[in-house]
């Protein structure tokens, strides 16, 4: 719990670290900040456009359907990106002061939060004006948003401290990351792949969460209780794992950065 | 030797156990994939080298404790040590109190800001709230006397107007126990004297200052005790005037 009341007293240097990760990406550019929402609906659009055209798309509202999965799938892979790197991309400061180094794994998932709350207010205003509205099973969101959170921040401990090691890490998350997105069904929906497949999906955790902003989205119906409690369970796991590891990598840093 | 003295947590401000720092030196580490696979049949030399060498060290609160020592010694090891930015292969340190170290001035200090934000981004990595910098915020420019410039980025500073600020923002952080590794050559002679006078406070207010230094005879006065580190090894420990002396009749007959 020493933790906690270190993260407190240093709220300050973990505020700012926030500030300048959602501020400092796209420093120099004139739009700015508005580029972490453009991004991903200029994605989302490529895929709208093009992916009718290849697969046989059945489902109403593609678009809605595409927006409500790859929003939080970038939330997903731009933290794991990101914080991969962070430890070695801050090298110059940790060789030199003491902090705690659990900031800058957890400044990267925050600010990647916040960018993901803004953006949700994207998909809100898609189902709205989509014609799709929304029901009260949106309230699930939060908890949804919560596991998420905690399966990246544990994710993110963890490679984050390995890759000052190994730096081959970035490049095997890259590799893995592009695997997952196919993976992960964010241009289908798993239902309709065949029973051999949707038991290989369901190893991912990342298709249940999907699966949930779907359905509190774009099918309006309550999740999958039984899968999502699983899930809450690993995630805090992975969670408690990663730091363990971060913790136990933690101590090396300054000679090996 | 100080086995039988009577431990108390209360009056010891950092205490070292038994504490040996070693460090694996790679002659060329491979860190990427690429290179990996490219050098795969380069065997990696890899030699550890002992940098201190099993060193028993207690600290009272208070004491003002000056590290004397040839380069590469390990003196500097041992504030990092002392700091959390690096851990002991063997043996502990512990600290009790807040702690704040000047080993780089600057720290993190990002020349495109200004000189204000850069001290607000520096003192909260020493674990400043924003409501105390706030409170430190005229104290600190006031002791850097840079009250013209500290809206101009920090890279139209010269070196010595840097390290000023950088030198105001640790001293200003109120921290239990100072660690300082040879940064007193700070500006010029009217800074110079104006941060010795500040230490001189500081000790006066009770606070534990440890300093590694190659300006014997500034630190002369300042410290009580002197730590004579040599090669990794604890060589003498005592009252500062004698073991400043004992250190300089030694690099004289060495030069000799």
């Amino acid at each position: 719990m020493k933790i906690f009341k270190e993260l407190y007293q240093y709220r300050e240097l973990l505020k700012s670290n926030v500030k300048k990760e959602i501020r400092g990406k796209y420093k120099g550019s004139f739009l700015g900040v508005i580029w972490s929402f453009v991004n991903p609906l200029l994605t989302v659009l490529v895929y709208a456009i093009i992916f009718p055209y290849i697969l046989r798309q059945d489902q109403d509202n593609y678009l809605i359907f595409l927006i409500v999965a790859i929003i939080p799938w970038n939330f997903f892979v731009t933290v794991l990106n990101q914080g991969t790197t962070t430890i070695l991309a801050n090298a110059n400061i940790i060789k030199k002061v003491y902090f705690p180094r659990e900031i800058l794994p957890l400044s990267i998932v925050l600010s990647g939060l916040v960018n993901f709350l803004i953006s949700c207010i994207i998909i809100l205003f898609f189902v709205l004006f989509g014609g799709l509205g929304i029901s009260s099973v949106i309230f699930y969101l939060p908890i949804i948003i919560l596991i998420q959170f905690a399966l990246s921040l544990g994710i993110v401990f963890m490679i984050s401290a390995i890759n000052v090691y190994i730096r081959d890490v970035e490049y095997i998350v890259n590799f893995v990351l592009t695997l997952a997105f196919y993976a992960t069904p964010i241009l289908y929906d798993a239902s309709f792949m065949p029973a051999k497949i949707q038991g290989l999906l369901n190893l991912n955790p990342m298709k249940h969460l999907i699966d949930a902003y779907r359905s509190i989205f774009y099918y309006k119906q309550t999740p999958n209780f039984a899968a999502l409690s699983i899930l809450a369970l690993f995630s805090f796991g992975i969670l408690i794992f990663g730091y363990a590891i971060f913790k136990k990598l933690e101590r090396g840093f300054a000679e090996e950065v | 030797m100080k086995s039988n003295r009577i431990k108390d947590n209360h009056t010891l401000a950092i205490q070292v156990k038994n504490m040996t720092k070693k460090f694996k030196i790679y002659s060329d580490k491979p860190s990427t994939l690429k290179e990996r696979l490219v050098f795969w049949n380069h065997n990696n030399k890899k030699e550890i080298r002992t940098v201190l060498n099993n060193i028993n060290i207690e600290i009272k609160k208070g004491e003002t404790v000056a590290l004397i020592g040839t380069n590469g010694s390990g003196k500097s090891t041992l504030l990092k040590l002392m700091t959390k930015i690096i851990y002991p292969s063997v043996g502990s340190v512990v600290t009790h109190g807040k702690l704040t170290s000047l080993l780089e001035l600057g720290a993190g200090f990002h020349p495109d800001f200004t000189g204000r934000e850069n001290i607000y981004f520096n003192a909260s990595i020493f674990g400043l709230t924003k409501t105390e910098i706030d409170a430190r915020l005229h104290d600190i420019i006031a002791f850097s006397e840079l009250e013209e410039f500290i809206d101009n980025p920090v890279r139209t500073y010269s070196s010595g107007m840097y390290m000023r600020l950088a030198f105001s923002v640790a001293i200003n952080v109120d921290a239990e126990i100072l660690l300082i590794d040879e940064i007193l050559a700070v500006g010029d002679q009217h800074f110079q004297d104006k941060c010795f006078q500040k230490l001189f406070e500081l000790k006066n207010s009770g606070k534990t200052i440890i300093i590694v230094t190659h300006s014997l005879d500034s630190v002369k006065n300042l410290c009580d005790r002197a730590i004579w580190v040599q090669d990794g090894n604890l060589f003498m420990d005592g009252e500062a005037k004698s073991v400043i002396q004992a250190y300089i009749d030694e690099v004289n007959r060495v030069k000799a």
